[in-house]
């Protein structure tokens, strides 16, 4: 007893020589004994490479996972590395329960293998490397003692023979639970924690439930010494226990780590996710208020974010409504329009204002359909938002359609008499008006991908909302964007400063079919992001057996047979193009992932382990139908400068893709009181004195170079 | 004693589970009355009007020796009690575990180590300790002047033995102190509590 004091009182830092190369000696009477591993011992500049720590714990004697329990304290590594050199967060592997009446502990008992990644500088120098670390670790048993020592690795050695530990720490990885990507959700039932989540079919069936434990990652979630309660049924897997000393509503997440026994007797042990159950049956209304309230109450960072007023909402939506006008994809729609009203005002002015009146009932008509289906499918409880049209393939399949003919149409191989974009002499009469409406459907239609700066703040401000109130955020949005047309049939001295109608006029229309040519290929690249490129030979023999149809309605013979046959050949060949239409997404491919080796795909719980360590962490939610996140990370994000500064800053980069409808990045996007991408997040480093993080910042909805250095190098 | 562990970890379950309820941050601190090691007696509802720290502790844990042995234990102490802050250090040792010492020995640890308090309670039963599910050595709770109890967990943010932690630490307990001094609400009311489990 009074030996082991003396170790306590007395913590020996135990140096061993640089000699020793990659291995380590370790205080002979401790009783753990430590070794560092590195995968390789000859590392090539800005190789990333594991680093096994190695614990051998005395008989009876336990150490700790990163979640203690209810006493003890996990191992801490300090490294003392040379100039860019990156350590990555501590990997644990699936710890035990280590009963200590009457309290609980979670740890390891025998032995421990943690997982760390080093990554060494792109400008590495040659010649022999040294590394070093302070490990501090608690072993207990009846008493508790703690162990210090200094490890040191030489690396790139030229004097000994290269080392190759792969297969241990191959051996070690198997160890570590893995990240699993099974929906779960986390709710509170008279004074437990219930956690249900939906393995694949042939695992769910393999789980021996009365084996199956679990180990929160966060203090204070679970009761540590009660039993959890699992049960399958239907292969769905609830799990219960007493909950914890801090309220469920201050859990944005639950990370758990689950071990069962399999059927054939094997051990598994995983990670789960879990997320806030947001449709709680506890809500006696299950509507969008219902549900608000409730996220109000579990994401407390709401608040900053969504505390604009309703005015303020109202004038974004407005103001955002207006910039839309100027998006590719709506800016020739526009035009034409205008431009045709140049013709009608000068003979009937009356006309005029009613055909801005009918286009902009048209703009709003389209909003206030959409924002409905959106709230609609919100509250049956689909993780959606704004945008969630162009999730789906054939959605954007029959855009590009549209856009496809708008532009042949433009071109001039075809004419449409009073209807999208009329410009001959018919729009003079009743019909023109109908005409006014649907091209103010179509602004909307190809308006809605381009989510423009002003309109994220609004649309989740909105989407948080009463219905009526969501409704009107949207309508004012629709008049924002039908302003301008609007404001141009009301008022005839704005008309007289517009160009005079001339033979101009055909030429520039003609021009206006190139940036719509070019938004129907950014259309069709989005389809080729979700479907590959099945979907994209699918939607050009469309689009060539809609040419082929149109082709064949401009040439219809004096022969009445023949007429005929040309009319039911065009429409085989425009049915049989939609039926091209690819219908669901098969791949989520994230081009932007391989482009850069410096992001990693977004997960919550990638996130949660990166925050964990101390290193700042920038997440980047995008969408490939999004315009905006495409400028951004083109001209911001994706260029050497900023890459640099990432790697000088250690920035570890999580880029989110949208393109496809995710639940857990909708989740994420709500907790900031967003319903749309972009957005940008940036979380600050750990500081070292205090160890705390500073609060998360939100970048703006327009990135430059600049404003990316401001906040990483923390002068916003 | 080991042979009871079962049945006293079971009479422990009955006591902790009301108890749990019961020593809630935001909620009344669970009132106790028991002799202080000098033998006078102490009950804490005597001390409404006061602000009132229990701190648990066990001389041979190295978490609590890495407080006293920095002077940290103490320094907090005399920081509080100028603030007219009732300091309570208590014992749950069972009889023949760690920690565990006879009256005399216990106040001479105290008074070797400086200790700045103003009672130390023996909870050899440990009643008190349950009663405030008390998980760790040291495990510090700050009871406001109405009797609420305003925080519960660890003394800093540092969950370490080593006495390197020490300097540029943040101390919850300090900061409750002032919080409640100051009529705000306490910032960070509840933290995960470190340290060598309680030896009941």
């Amino acid at each position: 007893m009074h030996r082991l004091l003396l170790i306590a009182l007395l913590p020996i830092m135990l140096l061993c020589s640089p000699s020793a190369q990659a291995q380590t000696k370790e205080k002979d009477d401790s009783l753990v004994k430590i070794r560092l591993l590195p995968e390789r011992t000859n590392i090539n500049p800005g190789e990333e490479f594991q680093i096994a720590i190695d614990q051998v714990i005395a008989e009876h004697w336990h150490t700790y996972w990163e979640n203690p329990g209810d006493s003890g304290t996990p191992l801490r590594i300090t490294w003392t590395l040379p100039q860019g050199w990156k350590a990555g967060p501590l990997l644990w592997p699936a710890p035990h329960k280590i009963p200590y009446e009457p309290l609980m502990n979670f740890g390891y008992e025998n032995s421990a293998t943690l997982l760390q990644s080093l990554k060494a500088p792109k400008n590495l120098p040659e010649g022999p490397i040294d590394l070093s670390a302070d490990i501090e670790v608690l072993v207990c048993k009846e008493e508790c003692i703690p162990e210090y020592a200094a490890y040191h690795l030489t690396l790139n050695d030229p004097q000994t023979t290269p080392e190759d530990n792969s297969a241990y720490i191959e051996m070690a990885s198997a160890k570590i639970p893995v990240q699993s990507d099974w929906q779960a959700t986390f709710t509170e039932e008279n004074g437990n924690l219930v956690i249900t989540t939906t393995p694949p079919e042939d695992i769910a069936g393999a789980i021996d439930p009365q084996s199956l434990e679990f180990f929160p990652r966060e203090w204070g979630l679970i009761e540590n010494t009660a039993k959890p309660k699992a049960t399958i049924e239907n292969n769905k897997l609830t799990i219960s226990q007493t909950r914890g000393e801090r309220p469920i509503s201050a859990f944005k997440t639950a990370e758990i780590v689950l071990r069962y026994k399999a059927n054939d007797g094997k051990d598994n042990a995983l990670t789960l996710n879990a997320l806030p159950n947001t449709k709680a049956p506890a809500a006696d209304h299950p509507t969008s208020t219902a549900r608000k309230k409730q996220s109000a109450t579990q994401k407390p960072k709401l608040k900053t974010t969504q505390n604009i007023s309703l005015l303020g909402a109202a004038l974004f939506a407005i103001l955002g409504g207006l910039i839309l006008n100027l998006m590719p994809c709506v800016f020739p729609v526009l035009s034409i329009k205008a431009l045709s009203l140049i013709k009608i005002s000068e003979k009937h002015p009356a006309l005029a204002r009613l055909h801005g009146l009918s286009y902009t009932a048209g703009v709003i008509a389209s909003f206030v359909i959409i924002a409905a289906t959106l709230i609609a499918l919100k509250s049956a409880g689909s993780e959606i938002g704004w945008g969630f049209q162009l999730q789906n393939p054939l959605m954007i399949g029959l855009l590009v359609y549209l856009l496809f003919l708008i532009s042949l149409n433009l071109i001039g191989l075809f004419e449409v008499s009073g209807r999208f974009g009329n410009a001959g002499s018919k729009l003079a009469g009743k019909e023109g008006l109908t005409g006014s409406f649907f091209t103010g459907v179509l602004a909307t239609l190809v308006a809605t991908p381009c989510t423009a700066p002003f309109m994220a703040g609004a649309l989740g401000f909105a989407l948080l909302q009463p219905a009526a109130i969501s409704l009107l955020i949207f309508a004012l949005l629709g008049l924002g964007l039908a302003l301008p047309y609007l404001v141009l049939s009301f008022i005839p001295a704005l008309q007289k400063a517009m160009p005079k109608p001339g033979a101009w006029m055909d030429i520039f229309k003609q021009l206006l079919a190139f940036p719509m040519f070019a938004a129907t290929i950014w259309l069709i690249w989005v389809l080729g992001m979700q479907t590959g490129a099945d979907g994209i030979i699918s939607i050009l023999i469309g689009m060539a057996l809609l040419s082929f149809a149109i082709w064949m309605l401009r040439h219809k013979p004096k022969d009445r047979f023949w007429r005929g046959l040309t009319t039911t050949l065009a429409l085989i060949s425009i049915f049989l193009a939609i039926t091209s239409l690819p219908p669901k997404a098969m791949i989520v491919s994230m081009c932007e992932v391989k482009q850069s080796s410096l992001s990693q795909s977004f997960s919550p719980g990638k996130l949660e382990t990166l925050l964990q360590g101390d290193d700042p962490v920038f997440v980047e939610m995008t969408a490939a139908w999004c315009i905006t996140c495409k400028v951004n990370h083109a001209a911001a994000l994706n260029i050497d400068s900023t890459r640099q500064l990432f790697e000088d800053n250690n920035v570890q980069y999580l880029i989110g893709d949208w393109t496809n409808e995710d639940p857990q990045i909708t989740e994420f996007l709500d907790s900031y009181g967003r319903s749309g991408v972009p957005l940008y997040v940036y979380y600050p480093p750990r500081d070292a004195k205090t160890g705390q993080r500073a609060q998360e910042k939100i970048l703006p909805q327009i990135l430059t170079p600049g404003i990316v250095r401001d906040y990483i190098e923390g002068r916003k | 004693m080991r042979k009871f562990m079962p049945l006293l970890g079971l009479i422990a379950l009955f006591i902790t589970a009301p108890a749990w309820a019961a020593a809630e941050v935001g909620h009344p601190a669970p009132d106790f009355e028991a002799q202080t090691a000098s033998g006078e007696t102490f009950k804490l509802s005597d001390h409404k009007g006061e602000i009132v720290v229990l701190e648990w502790t066990n001389h041979e844990c190295p978490f609590v020796m890495k407080h006293y042995g920095t002077g940290n234990m103490q320094k907090t102490q005399t920081a509080a009690r100028e603030e007219g802050v009732t300091w309570v250090s208590i014992v749950s040792s069972a009889p023949g575990r760690q920690g565990n010492t006879s009256a005399e020995e216990a106040l001479k640890i105290a008074q070797d180590a400086g200790a700045d308090i103003n009672a130390k309670i023996l909870d050899e039963s440990g009643e008190i300790g349950h009663l405030y599910d008390a998980k760790t050595t040291p495990h510090m709770f700050v009871i406001d002047a109405n009797g609420m109890l305003a925080y519960a967990g660890a003394i800093d943010d540092q969950p370490s033995p080593n006495p390197k932690t020490v300097e540029g630490a943040h101390n919850y307990v300090l900061a409750a102190i002032k919080d409640l001094k100051t009529g705000r609400a306490v910032e960070t009311p509840q933290t995960a509590s470190y340290g060598c489990g309680v030896k009941y």
